[in-house]
């Protein structure tokens, strides 16, 4: 895998950096930082479906969403305990994640982009008319249980989660089926020719990324304790997740939760010259500028800006 | 009976007019415009401001809105489009960035609460209990010139040719002389101007409001896909296969699952033939 003690020093140092974040900054910074956490978690999740692997999802609210219904309506309707819904919601969601395999089977490109956003539009509807009861319609539920109080706890929560999910997802993309992923990404005919099965690898990183999507979606609404089905299945959802993927740096684990942690904080900076909606003017403008002057992102401006310095210092 | 199938066909009409800009860049550019609709919101939002803000003539607004959709597009074009040379999907993401910027935009200048446009020609007609808006029968009329009109210029002009070229192989049309640029800024303007046209019927028929560019994104969608890539004929068909299935859907089943068939039939249309109904094979 290729493991060096760098590795281990500089996750260990990003690990202590976010535990002791709470001692040095507010409680309103630390609300910040949880959605942060939760978007980062998202961003990884987008990142391992489409990032690496090239087919492109314009509905990911649908797998996230699903995760989120699932442990709601479990809590809220059944009344099951927490630590049952919440594995029952990742199962439920990994499902899902076999649905929006299908179309990948056989399409690819711009088309498996719209058959993912047809998804989430289809499950927006759906949610909002099928057993109302269940769901709570239109207005979503609240009041459902939580799983921390306060802001401090809900932030080691977030942050636990995020990091585990990070470390995980950066090791098994270090194994041979994180390169095979990346090669799918790259030329699937060429990984086939391989003698690999491109349908068990695509398979793999759709149930990786649903279960990512799946325990974010449940943690997240149990963070929250509501749901509401125009806040989930939104097209700027949809649109806050992939740009802090991108814009941190596709296909990479860091790339995500530097894109994710960049974009909540410039939403929050804003706030007090721009308080509504017009903020996603600054946001846009910039993730578009970025993202047209570099498509691999952030990550890789910061690469080569270290390999530049590293030019500049031999030659002097 | 008659109400659903007048109704129908007003509401296919319009489908037909806002699918037609997207299928026109989705068979010339090959490139999923996602922020197509962004066009019917600029366009919306332009007609308000110069007709019944500075109250200019309600034609000079519907002008002035296909002016600056057609100044979008071309900037569009030359900004987004061609410096990505090619790649799809790095133009879809730039595109639907593009589209939230815009709607920002909108926000920004004209505050986030929805606004009544006033129809462009006013005046109802009953028709065997069914209301016929003036404005919904202009747009469903104007949409079935425009459609006609686009389909005569495609097959018989020289400059239609071109384009129908392009959108077959790229490369032969370079090789016969066609400047496949030229034809797709041409396109792209087109495009613009038809979507932000639309977007004040669209507007006009339902409301004007900084998130309406999605629901007309999606039909869009739908229509290209199930009709399939370059054919404008099979555009108008599905236009109202989509309309009639919505209205149907809302008049016999209930009125909140009017966008589910839609959506399914875009996902079952996608699986089981990506070529769309009337489209070319290819793939």
């Amino acid at each position: 895998m290729g493991l060096r003690w760098h590795h281990f020093a500089l996750w260990g140092l990003f690990a202590v950096t976010l535990f002791v974040l709470p001692e040095f900054v507010s409680r309103g910074t630390l609300r910040t930082l949880i959605f942060a956490n939760f978007l980062a978690i998202f961003a990884i999740s987008w990142d391992t479906l489409s990032g690496r692997t090239g087919y492109i999802s314009f509905g990911h609210p649908f797998l996230i969403g699903i995760g989120a219904y699932t442990t709601a309506i479990l809590t809220k309707r059944f009344d099951v305990a927490m630590e049952i819904s919440i594995p029952i919601a990742v199962i439920a969601t990994m499902v899902g994640g076999l649905i929006v395999l299908l179309p990948a089977l056989r399409i690819k490109g711009s088309y498996f982009a719209l058959v993912t956003l047809a998804m989430m539009e289809l499950i927006y509807q759906l949610v909002q008319v099928i057993r109302p009861d269940l769901t709570g319609g239109t207005r979503g539920m609240s009041g459902l249980p939580t799983l921390t109080r306060g802001a401090v706890n809900g932030y080691y929560m977030s942050v636990s989660l995020m990091l585990a999910i990070a470390l995980t997802t950066w090791l098994v993309m270090r194994t041979r089926l994180g390169t095979a992923l990346s090669a799918i990404g790259m030329n699937e005919e060429a990984v086939s020719g391989s003698g690999l099965s491109v349908t068990k690898l695509k398979m793999a990183a759709f149930l990786f990324s649903a279960f990512i999507a799946g325990l974010g979606g449940a943690v997240y609404i149990h963070y929250l304790g509501s749901i509401a089905p125009r806040a989930l299945f939104d097209i700027n959802f949809v649109f806050t997740i992939i740009v802090a993927a991108l814009i941190g740096g596709a296909g990479t684990t860091v790339g995500p939760i530097a894109g994710a942690f960049f974009l909540t904080f410039l939403l929050e900076y804003l706030r007090p010259y721009l308080p509504g909606a017009e903020r996603y003017m600054v946001y846009s403008g910039l993730a578009l500028i970025l993202y047209m002057a570099q498509p691999k992102g952030m990550w890789e401006l910061f690469f080569q800006g270290i390999a530049k310095f590293d030019r500049l210092g031999r030659r002097e | 009976m008659l109400q659903v199938l007048i109704q129908g066909l007003l509401l296919s009409g319009l489908y037909a007019l806002i699918a037609v800009g997207f299928t026109l860049i989705f068979s010339v550019g090959r490139v999923l415009n996602l922020a197509y609709g962004a066009y019917l919101l600029i366009g919306g939002y332009t007609y308000f401001y110069f007709s019944q803000q500075l109250g200019l003539p309600k034609f000079a607004g519907v002008a002035l809105a296909g002016i600056i959709g057609c100044a979008l597009g071309i900037l569009k074009f030359q900004l987004i489009v061609r410096p990505l040379k090619g790649n799809h999907v790095a133009i879809e993401i730039s595109t639907l960035i593009l589209a939230v910027f815009l709607q920002s935009v909108v926000i920004f200048v004209f505050g986030d609460s929805s606004k009544i446009l006033l129809p462009i020609i006013p005046g109802v007609e009953r028709v065997a209990g069914a209301a016929i808006p003036f404005s919904n029968l202009f747009a469903a009329i104007a949409s079935w010139v425009i459609l006609i009109s686009l389909w005569l210029f495609v097959r018989s002009t020289h400059m239609g040719r071109a384009m129908q070229a392009v959108s077959m192989d790229a490369k032969g049309a370079a090789i016969s002389g066609v400047d496949a640029t030229k034809i797709n800024m041409f396109t792209w303007a087109l495009s613009g101007t038809l979507g932000a046209i639309a977007g004040v019927f669209f507007a006009s028929y339902t409301q004007l409001y900084p998130g309406m560019w999605v629901a007309p994104l999606i039909i869009a969608v739908a229509v290209v896909i199930v009709g399939g890539i370059g054919s404008i004929i099979g555009t108008l068909i599905v236009a109202h296969i989509v309309g009639f299935l919505e209205i149907l859907t809302s008049a016999y089943i209930a009125p909140e699952l009017r966008g589910v068939f839609t959506m399914l039939l875009i996902i079952v249309i996608l699986v089981w033939r990506p070529s769309g109904l009337f489209g070319r094979e290819e793939l």
